[in-house]
């Protein structure tokens, strides 16, 4: 018998230790990956274009004659050059040798006023270029944040969705129904958290009528005492801070 | 609610008839994997020796001088002790003045038989826990996840909200009990094919030998009056 023992000893190490491996490689293989779910912003595919045109057109006269007009310095030469040309006939009609130098000296005014003229035009015209390129961008800026806006919101409605979910399921966990409820009573309370997910006060704002139903549900809600509330204190504060309830256990009475 | 479930976690949190199913089951593939290393040691060693027998029976040794060499030996193999018997048996009777060459026959034929089927009875030791291991464990493992599963929907069915969250652990966990049942099965079943398909061969060369030795027998005995010794095998 103790020689038949012996022979069992080293096969039993043997198995102990495949299944030590076995146990090994299965608990250090076996982790599953936490899978993050990505929020995918949806992709831009609107025809951006086609919208900023309109926009263009209907915002580039507005801006471009008023500012350019009044506060460039380039504009006050047009005044100016009306004084000019009157005098200019007269002395054109003597042809005195002095007066030709003032007449030169007068053309080459005119022809600098001219030219910058001509200057505040070109500078004009790529302000006016620029400024519409500007709006452009301002433009599509605007919209791009705005459909950012839109999916964030759309995310954000999401999470808070579940939250609320939580928070409802949470509530209806805790209720114990009195006698009295009746099918599709439903009240409507207003809970306030602080940002750990804690209750502050649970107000009733619309009674179901029947006063053990509306105490049950006000009950339920600081039994619960603490709700699982986003961390995000944005998301908080714009849907959780102070929030509505409505509490309408249809499920549950029969 | 773990975001990340470890094999250990689940065999933990299992409820109690699953972890005792699991208990069972990982004992059942321990003692089966200890069977299947001691029988692959001893079939081996059986098969080593009779090689070594056949081949120092048929060196043309004397039979007497193999017997005297054998008979103190404290751990005959099957075929050693085979012949051991066998040859005592017809000493025994060979001794007796009245004794015919059938009667010795015969009595050589039922020690050898005997010596063979305790032999078979060694070589299978072990191979029926090895089948049974091997047909059962998988039912026993299903029938621990068919528990467990029965117990994480009996608790959706109390749940407003039905999540696939509030299932999948409890099933996850009643399916390890399933994964359990085939790790002891299949090296369970592989063992028991293959070992039952070495005993069989084994058990071949054992009556081949016993056939050949009690015919080197049957001719000693009858030719018994010339000389009362059995020769070496020719």
């Amino acid at each position: 018998m103790v020689f038949a023992l012996r022979m069992y000893i080293l096969p039993l190490l043997l198995a102990v230790a495949i299944h030590a491996l076995a146990a090994l490689a299965l608990v250090r293989g076996f982790n599953p990956e936490a899978i993050t779910t990505k929020v995918i912003k949806p992709q831009i595919v609107q025809s951006k274009l086609i919208v900023l045109e309109p926009k263009r057109s209907k915002t580039k006269p507005k801006p471009i004659p008023k500012p350019m007009l009044t506060p460039a310095p380039v504009v006050q030469p047009k005044p100016e050059p009306k004084p000019l040309p009157k005098p200019e006939p007269k002395p054109k009609a003597e042809p005195a040798k002095p007066k030709v130098d003032a007449a030169a000296k007068r053309k080459a005014a005119l022809k600098k006023k001219q030219e910058q003229e001509a200057q505040a035009k070109a500078e004009r015209l790529q302000a006016l270029a620029d400024q519409s390129f500007m709006d452009a961008l301002d433009d599509e800026q605007a919209m791009l944040d705005e459909v950012a806006d839109a999916s964030d919101a759309a995310v954000d409605a999401a999470a808070a969705q579940s939250f609320r979910m939580g928070i409802y399921q949470a509530v209806v966990g805790n209720w114990s129904r009195p006698p009295s409820a009746r099918q599709g009573m439903q009240v409507t309370l207003l809970v306030e958290l602080v940002p750990t997910g804690d209750v502050v006060s649970v107000s009733i704002v619309d009674s179901s009528g029947n006063g053990a139903f509306d105490r049950s549900a006000q009950s339920a809600v600081n039994k619960v005492g603490q709700f699982v509330v986003p961390t995000e204190s944005e998301l908080f504060e714009r849907h959780f801070r102070k929030f509505t309830l409505l509490f309408k256990p249809e499920d549950l009475l029969r | 609610m773990s975001e990340q479930l470890s094999v250990w976690e689940l065999v933990v949190n299992a409820s109690l008839l699953v972890q005792v199913v699991m208990g069972l089951l990982a004992l059942a593939s321990v003692v089966s994997w200890m069977m299947i290393f001691q029988r692959w040691f001893f079939l081996n060693r059986v098969a080593r020796n009779v090689d070594e027998f056949e081949d120092h029976f048929w060196s043309g040794i004397d039979l007497r001088a193999l017997y005297n060499e054998l008979d103190g030996k404290d751990d005959l193999t099957g075929i050693e002790s085979m012949f051991v018997a066998g040859f005592k048996e017809y000493s025994r009777m060979a001794e007796q003045p009245n004794a015919d060459a059938d009667a010795i026959m015969q009595a050589v034929q039922r020690a050898t038989r005997v010596t063979l089927n305790r032999e078979e009875g060694r070589l299978e030791a072990t191979l029926p826990f090895l089948a049974t291991v091997g047909s059962t464990s998988p039912y026993v493992g299903l029938f621990g996840t068919v528990w467990g599963i029965m117990n994480s929907f009996r608790g959706l069915a109390n749940m407003t909200q039905a999540t696939l969250a509030s299932v999948a652990p409890g099933i996850s966990e009643a399916l390890v009990a399933t994964a359990m049942g085939l790790f002891a099965a299949i090296p369970a079943v592989i063992g028991y094919n293959r070992f039952s398909a070495r005993v069989e061969v084994l058990m071949k060369r054992y009556e081949a030998f016993s056939d050949e030795f009690i015919s080197i027998l049957h001719r000693a005995a009858h030719s018994r009056g010339k000389s009362n010794t059995p020769g070496s095998p020719q």
